[in-house]
């Protein structure tokens, strides 16, 4: 199973936002996606998701193309879109969004809402939708499962979003910026939760604008700037890049680095 | 003291509900409970309250009047969550419009004084307490939207909005439990304490009315006890017992402050 999209095109009025945007998230590998703010990382990632709205007047044309065996799914080709994305969201793609703390409902209880997500993956009928396996699972005490999300720092709640992605059961898991704001050790926590989804076959696309991630776990690299992709290449050797764009940022990391 | 409050509130508020069903169990007669020669009688223990001027107990007065408000303002409640639940969720949801036309629907109905518009349909209706409760939950119906309708559409692109659809939720879940069931149950509980107030207001005001003109029109009529009427029907009496009129007038404070403690306790600090 495979999620390919091609020639991807978000449009505000006549300004295009992302232009021919192609990737490919593969089970059991990271496709990490780098690029600066405002380039359009979250509109491609929310795109796989059929969730471009909030853009007037939003037009977006892509060709997305989930491919199972023999089975071919293509949401954006469908009449209805909202109703072809209802099996992709969820058991196929789970999104984990850039402020996990806004994205989990302010005013329910966090084990609620992993048991609600363990209802709806239907994979954990009658006895086991208990949200406690799934809080140790990303390191968090049980008890974590009766505070509210406003109780919650900012690396707890970025691991309830990881341990609520998981606890969904999907198939590929979009990633954005998951390190953000955290310290060194919850970093390499939760760096080392997307390695374990990894190896469990799960595919992973991961945004974010540090590039050091992609030494660490990348399997594949995109770059992207101002709404195109200009560098797409096995997250190898970074040193190799070709974009100006790309290089800029691998040598802005690199004295990053030397001055730590 | 503070921290009693929400609690004493609920207290308060409660108990015109308990005494209405007591009043229910009890159904006693206090049309047909009159004796002259008990009137203006002071407080004593055969009568809790003393009696009016014509000789009828006030307490049983005061219990049974209950019931010409409690049943009502629940219906009030009713008929705004009917109205306004689905009207300002949609909206809110939906947007466009749809939103805009029942928007406007909801606030025409709005720019009419609450006050005026229940004289209106007392007026060309006719005089009758569920009436009165449904002319003021339309009334309020709007009030209720527009609270549903400004926090939704605040919440409707919210992270975890759109984490949910992310994760598969259908929008209809979304909005009736995420949205409306966990995020604006206590709002939607603020303001229905709140009707309930104001129609208990609503109603002892048209009784008041109905009761000083003599003819009854507005409200509850006598012999049929009301808050509103009994105050009307004793104060001007020159040697009446002043429990009569104290006592309906007391009571009616107590609840109106019930509500108003229990509306506050919930107000809900913003997320």
């Amino acid at each position: 199973m495979s999620v390919h999209l091609r020639s991807l095109r978000i449009l505000a009025g006549k300004r295009a936002l992302v232009s021919q945007v192609s990737l490919h998230i593969l089970p059991g590998q990271i496709t990490v996606l780098v690029g600066a703010s405002g380039s359009g990382k979250t509109l491609t990632a929310r795109s796989l998701l059929g969730l471009v709205h909030g853009i007037e007047p939003g037009i977006v044309a892509a060709d997305l193309e989930i491919q199972d065996g023999e089975v071919i799914h293509r949401p954006y080709a469908a009449v209805d879109r909202e109703r072809a994305f209802v099996p992709v969201r969820g058991p196929l793609i789970a999104w984990l969004p850039q402020n996990p703390r806004a994205a989990l409902d302010p005013l329910q209880a966090v084990g609620a809402q992993i048991r609600d997500c363990l209802k709806l993956s239907g994979q954990n009928t009658g006895l086991d939708v208990a949200p406690e396996p799934w809080l140790e699972r990303v390191s968090l005490a049980k008890s974590v499962g009766r505070l509210y999300p406003h109780q919650l720092s900012g690396g707890m709640a970025q691991r309830v979003g990881i341990a609520l992605a998981l606890a969904r059961g999907s198939r590929f898991l979009i990633v954005d910026e998951p390190t953000t704001g955290l310290d060194p050790s919850l970093r390499a926590g939760i760096l080392e939760e997307l390695k374990r989804a990894r190896d469990s076959g799960v595919g992973l696309l991961l945004i974010t604008h540090d590039l050091r991630l992609v030494r660490q776990l990348g399997d594949h690299l995109l770059v992207m700037d101002r709404g195109c992709i200009v560098e797409d290449r096995p997250a190898q050797d970074l040193s190799a890049m070709q974009s100006a764009q790309a290089q800029a940022l691998w040598q802005a990391t690199l004295r990053l680095e030397a001055r730590q | 003291m503070s921290a009693l409050r929400p609690w004493a509130g609920v207290a308060l508020l409660l108990l015109p509900v308990l005494i209405w069903v007591l009043s229910l169990a009890a159904n006693y007669d206090v049309i047909a409970d009159v004796d002259v020669s008990r009137a203006s009688l002071a407080p004593s223990v055969d009568h809790w309250l003393g009696c009016d001027h014509l000789g009828r107990d006030v307490l049983w007065r005061l219990i049974t009047a209950s019931e010409s408000f409690v049943g009502p303002s629940l219906f009030a409640c009713v008929v705004a969550l009917v109205i306004g639940v689905p009207a300002g969720a949609l909206s809110g949801w939906l947007g466009g419009l749809p939103a805009s036309l029942t928007r406007f629907g909801l606030t025409t109905v709005a720019s009419l004084p609450r006050f005026v518009l229940v004289l209106l349909v007392c007026a060309a209706f006719g005089n009758s307490v569920q009436l009165i409760a449904l002319a003021a939950g339309v009334a309020y119906a709007p009030t209720l939207a527009e609270a549903i309708y400004a926090r939704i559409q605040s919440f409707r692109h919210r992270g975890f909005v759109l984490a949910g659809q992310a994760h598969g939720l259908r929008s209809g879940r979304i909005l009736w439990l995420h949205l409306l069931w966990v995020n604006h149950r206590r709002l939607i509980l603020r303001h229905c304490v709140q009707l309930f107030a104001y129609f208990l207001l609503l109603e002892t005001t048209l009784s008041y009315i109905g009761g000083l003109d003599g003819a009854g029109s507005f409200g509850v009529a006598q012999p049929d006890p009301s808050w509103g009427n009994m105050i009307a029907f004793e104060w001007r009496e020159p040697q009446a017992n002043i429990w009569a009129t104290l006592a309906p007038g007391l009571a009616t404070a107590l609840v109106l402050l019930g509500a108003t403690w229990t509306g506050r306790s919930l107000i809900e600090e913003q997320a």
